[in-house]
């Protein structure tokens, strides 16, 4: 796994270096916002980890420069205002998780495994059901083109069943899988959940298996 | 005095305009008195002149003379000043003051009027003339009559009395000058006292300037008055933060000393010590973000008015973010607010106030989290609710101490209630804790319409002293002109 760091404080920076090395990561450090800019752009990394506050180029802007330019990696922001809008504006920008400064490394690593098996699960990035396409990387949605406004909850259903669409997933496996195995399973969750996404993509988009489950089908017949 | 000094503006100002009047009055009487010194003169010439022509006769041979002539005094001296002479073809008969010379002979002068003019007279002198040309009962002859007076005289009396004049108006101004110097004075008197009373202000905050000030001067000692209030309860305001965040930041130095020690007496194991410096971090770090809270909250409370903020977009944003994180992605989010609703807060600041709520509800929700808004005609509410656990009526009474952190479980985050509150308060509106109908906690806040415009002018009081400063100043102004 290779991973990013850019930050330009020079206790925190080889302090995260060494965290995520001994985590088993492979490390390049950037201290600056163009040096990060062209190493983002020329490597391959399996996640970033990007200080927003930079000398030569904001974090935001590298960001920003990152995904113009179609790498997809992971990007985990860490933030020293730790206010609200710049958590929204990294986001927007297309970062993927924040964290606010000063945390604790623990938490760092956590975030950025988390992150990782979030975003790199899927060896396919676009997967296609009829006219319906999933980006799972950027975890957005087409629907005859246009895109769909789905919840981070209704799209991770779409995920798992357009993963399994040669079967009926059960309420229960669903269950388990939005809501994590440790909460109990609530069939009548999920089928609201069904049923919001239902009117979003085409009620007959997705078949009821009396007894089995969900099935995503590409709705034509 | 400086150029800019008021006094000296008025002073100046009035002796200058006085000089211009009284000098506009001196020649103006000068020219006055010189004419009626000319009219004094024509009228004794012409008394006279009636007494010269009464006694003129022509005798048959054609000799003119003057039966009657005037007896002034003056006549009879060679050079007198006083002349007379009556001509009528190539003879003529003159007083005995003209001695050998003759007055000129006219071709203006008229039958039918007195005419006067001024000539070059003999001896130097200049004259006043005085002519007109007579025709005798029972005579074809044409008299021309003349008399004159040297002007002598009358320039000497207007000169006299323009100088004695100048004198006086001189005196005159000095007098009036005087006045306006007293005047400005006494006018300038409460001036001079507010300036000692403000530098005493400078010296001791607590000060205030006295009341008994002229009503011209009033408005502008309440205004500064005013000033001093809400400035001192500013650096009041200010001082008590600073000591907040000393107090805030002794128990975790204290606690850091104490750690220290215990390392360098080697009587604390790596772990222990660690974990005590860590907790003294944490303390140190919340005491400063509580400080920033109250920072941004007081900046909120100074904010534009104008700020308008949809709470439904600021809400759909902040769920994009939550939405990324480990727990925020199992969740259920149900935005219930009208598109068309409007915050009279910046969308900075709501974020920061729904932020930490939102991430609360994140962190303790089960299933959903729920942001719904309503308006009324006094109120906007808007609520914040999860499904969680939720907390008992002990604990929320608890939380809603002030100080007392909403979750004393989660790490480090713990203070956005805080923040939320600040900024809440500050913009006028109420916090409350509550259960939900789903469940968990319901946290509800709520502006009341009017108190919000209300509230934000009375919670600004630099601007709100300044507009009315502004305001008196224009009275004071008006009353002045």
């Amino acid at each position: 796994m290779r991973a990013l760091v850019v930050e330009d404080d020079p206790d925190v920076g080889p302090d995260v270096v060494r965290a995520l090395q001994a985590a088993g990561f492979i490390v390049d450090l950037a201290k600056n916002g163009e040096d990060a800019w062209f190493k983002g752009d020329v490597e391959d990394y399996d996640i970033a980890v990007l200080d927003l506050g930079l000398p030569r180029l904001d974090g935001l802007s590298v960001l920003k420069k990152w995904r113009a330019n179609a790498r997809t990696f992971p990007v985990l922001i860490l933030s020293a205002r730790g206010d609200w809008t710049e958590k929204v504006e990294g986001i927007e920008a297309g970062a993927d998780d924040y964290l606010a400064k000063p945390f604790e490394m623990g938490e760092l690593i956590t975030r950025v495994r988390s992150l990782i098996r979030r975003t790199a699960g899927h060896s396919v990035s676009t997967l296609t059901v009829g006219t319906l396409q999933i980006d799972t990387r950027r975890m957005t949605a087409n629907l005859d083109g246009v895109p769909l406004s789905l919840s981070q909850l209704e799209f991770r259903l779409l995920n798992y069943l357009a993963h399994h669409v040669d079967r009926a997933v059960p309420a229960s496996e669903l269950a388990d899988h939005l809501y994590g195995a440790n909460e109990a399973g609530d069939s009548n969750a999920i089928e609201q959940l069904v049923t919001r996404l239902r009117r979003k993509i085409g009620t007959k988009r997705i078949e009821t298996k009396r007894g089995f489950g969900y099935v995503l089908t590409a709705g034509d017949e | 005095m400086t150029r800019h000094s008021l006094r000296l503006r008025l002073l100046v100002g009035a002796a200058v305009a006085v000089f211009v009047a009284l000098a506009f009055a001196w020649l103006a009487m000068t020219l006055l008195f010189q004419r009626h010194l000319e009219l004094r003169v024509e009228q004794e010439l012409r008394r006279d002149a009636l007494q010269l022509v009464a006694g003129l006769s022509i005798d048959p041979a054609g000799m003119i003379t003057a039966q009657q002539p005037p007896t002034d005094p003056r006549l009879s001296i060679p050079a007198g000043g006083l002349y007379w002479q009556i001509s009528a073809n190539q003879q003529s008969q003159r007083s005995r003051s003209l001695w050998d010379q003759a007055l000129p002979s006219s071709p203006q002068a008229d039958a039918t009027e007195w005419r006067t003019r001024q000539i070059d007279g003999p001896f130097g002198q200049r004259l006043f003339l005085l002519e007109r040309i007579v025709q005798p009962v029972g005579s074809m002859e044409r008299v021309l009559v003349q008399l004159a007076l040297d002007e002598n005289e009358q320039t000497v009396a207007r000169n006299e009395f323009s100088q004695t004049l100048a004198l006086f108006l001189l005196l005159l101004w000095a007098v009036l000058a005087g006045a306006a110097w007293i005047q400005v004075q006494l006018g300038l008197k409460p001036l001079q006292r507010l300036r000692r009373e403000l530098s005493g202000l400078r010296h001791n905050a607590s000060e205030r300037l006295s009341a008994d000030y002229p009503q011209e001067v009033e408005p502008l000692t309440k205004a500064i008055n005013d000033l001093a209030t809400a400035r001192e309860a500013d650096v009041k305001r200010a001082r008590q933060r600073a000591a907040d965040l000393a107090h805030g930041m002794k128990t975790p130095l204290a606690a850091l000393a104490a750690q220290s020690r215990l390392i360098r007496e080697g009587r604390s194991d790596p772990q222990a010590a660690a974990d005590g410096l860590d907790r003294a971090i944490s303390a140190a770090g919340a005491a400063v973000e509580a400080e920033l809270a109250r920072a941004r909250a007081a900046a909120s409370r100074h904010a534009r008015q104008d700020a308008q903020a949809s709470p439904l977009a600021v809400a759909q944003k902040l769920i994009l973010v939550l939405e990324r994180t480990e727990k925020g992605m199992r969740l259920d989010y149900v935005l219930d607010v009208p598109e068309t609703m409007r915050l009279a807060i910046s969308a900075e600041d709501l974020s920061e106030v729904l932020g930490p709520l939102l991430e609360n509800a994140v962190r303790f929700a089960r299933r959903e989290v729920r942001v719904s808004g309503s308006t009324t005609d006094d109120t906007i509410t808007l609520s914040v609710e999860d499904d969680g656990p939720g907390l008992s009526a002990a604990e929320i009474a608890q939380v809603m101490v002030r100080g007392v952190r909403l979750d004393q479980a989660g790490g480090g985050h713990g203070l956005g209630l805080a923040i939320a509150r600040e900024l809440v308060e500050a913009t006028g509106g109420t916090i409350e804790l509550g259960t939900s109908p789903l469940g968990g906690l319901r946290i509800e806040l709520r502006w009341n319409r009017a108190d919000r415009l209300a509230s934000s002018t009375d919670n600004r009081p630099s601007s709100k002293v300044l507009q009315a400063v502004k305001a008196r100043l224009q009275t004071a102004f008006a009353r002045l002109v």
